[in-house]
């Protein structure tokens, strides 16, 4: 019997979809065991059709993006009540994404630098009609609703996607790696001894050798193992869109730990190598620091 | 210190709170070899600090994962201190050397998520140095009193 699934987008690139569809004839082996009910990206279902289900009454249901809006968080309530096993899917959704590192400001300020004082802004004013409004702050999706699984990445890759289907549609559990990136990067790994840390653009990366003892914030340490070192092996430096790995607490704090330990640098120095701390350690995962809670919790967000 | 004087600082510390006052809540991480022996030395000769830190032993100041100060913190700690060997004095040869280098990064994180960085607070001091912990302690004690309470708690 095909399963039923539903698949939502709440604020984000939609890239995972894109991720998924990539699987081209792929697909063929996962699309007939599947009854889609609900995927807005490439069939024409309105949230209305989701609402008129029965609760409870589909199998699987993927969530991608983070809560922005109220609409995002209305859907994302639906979504927990009509699905079975409700799958966080993408980084945005375990994590709260790139948007997370909005968290840093407060919705007023954001809106106005966005809407009112932007460069190329012609006809300043803050949109409110029709609109479902925004939320004050990112919150990641599992800490609003329930989520049965979670699957990391921005975007996860096909396959990532194509085994965490398979995995529930076999009812196999589907769990993620306490392993990082750099147990699956095939670059040449020595002592480190880091003097100085260099810009992306300054320089050439070296082939074959290991980028953070080449000086380039590399962090595959510190991040999930899933992805199969798709950037270092291809000499650009692991930005970490898969987040922590599930024994780290704390993303960024894993790195500084790191970072301490390997840089043969003066502190100041150190500092001065990383202008942007929360971009560099946070990029895809700030909504769910330590930093960014207690931000929530002073602006009193629970849900 | 005796029964008798314990009963005294209680006493006031509640007469404080009683007014109101801001009370701070501080975690002191501090090293078994210098630090904690420093405080140690601070109590048997009856030096007198505020009674707002809770001091928690580690064996070294390199041990300290930067997630203990930042969960501390999202716990409610109004303030974080660690104290640890004068550089070059440590028991492991470089452990205080590595959190200096991760605490530099600390602080900077710290003040760009739009908390204070005198929040968290590096000090060192060796065994013998139980006046330079207690007056560690006070400074700490009265930089967080000017701060005010951590926003996190009072929800």
């Amino acid at each position: 019997m095909a399963k039923r699934i539903a698949l939502a987008q709440l604020s984000s690139c939609w890239g995972c979809d894109q991720s998924l569809v990539d699987l081209h004839l792929g697909l063929l082996d996962v699309l007939p065991k599947l009854d889609i009910v609900f995927w807005p990206t490439v069939v024409d279902y309105k949230l209305a059709d989701l609402e008129a289900l029965p609760n409870r009454s589909v199998h699987i249901g993927m969530v991608e993006g983070s809560c922005r809006t109220k609409e995002d968080l209305h859907l994302l309530k639906v979504m927990r009540e009509k699905c079975k096993t409700l799958v966080a899917w993408g980084s945005c959704s375990i994590f709260g994404g790139v948007q997370g590192l909005a968290n840093q400001w407060d919705l007023k300020e954001l809106l106005e630098r966005k809407f009112i004082q932007a460069e190329t802004v012609t006809d300043p004013r803050i949109p409110d009609e029709n609109m479902p409004g925004f939320t004050e702050h990112i919150t990641p999706n599992p800490q609003i609703v329930e989520c049965d699984v979670l699957l990391p990445g921005c975007p996860p890759t096909s396959e990532n996607t194509l085994d965490a289907l398979t995995a529930l549609l076999t009812n196999k559990p589907f769990d993620l790696p306490t392993k990082t990136v750099c147990d699956q990067c095939p670059m040449e790994r020595k002592e480190k001894h880091i003097k100085k840390f260099k810009r992306n653009y300054e320089g050439n990366i070296e082939a074959g050798k290991c980028i953070l003892d080449q000086g380039y914030l590399c962090l595959g340490f510190a991040t999930m193992g899933l992805c199969g070192a798709q950037c270092p092996s291809v000499t650009t430096p692991c930005k970490g869109c898969f987040g922590p790995t599930p024994i780290m607490s704390d993303h960024g704090a894993k790195i500084i730990s790191a970072l301490g330990a390997v840089a043969e640098m003066e502190p100041e120095e150190l500092k001065g190598s990383f202008p942007d701390p929360i971009g560099s350690f946070y990029f895809t995962d700030y909504a769910a620091s330590y930093l960014s809670k207690m931000r929530g919790k002073e602006r009193g967000q629970e849900h | 210190m005796t029964a008798a004087s314990q009963q005294i600082t209680k006493s006031s510390k509640a007469k404080r709170k009683a007014k109101g006052e801001f009370e701070p809540r501080i975690v002191a991480f501090c090293c078994n070899w210098c630090s904690y022996a420093g405080a140690d030395l601070a109590g048997t000769s009856r030096m007198q600090m505020p009674p707002n830190a809770r001091i928690i032993r580690v064996n070294c100041t390199g041990r300290i994962n930067v997630s203990f100060i930042l969960d501390a913190l999202h716990q409610g700690a109004d303030g974080v201190l660690i104290s640890g060997c004068h550089p070059g004095d440590c028991h492991y040869t470089s452990g205080n050397l590595k959190m200096q280098g991760r605490f530099t990064l600390l602080r900077h994180l710290v003040k760009e998520a739009g908390l204070h960085p005198d929040r968290v607070h590096l000090q060192w001091a060796s065994a013998a140095e139980g006046d330079v912990f207690t007056q560690g302690i006070t400074a700490m004690v009265e930089r967080i009193k000017k701060i005010g309470p951590n926003k996190v708690k009072e929800r």
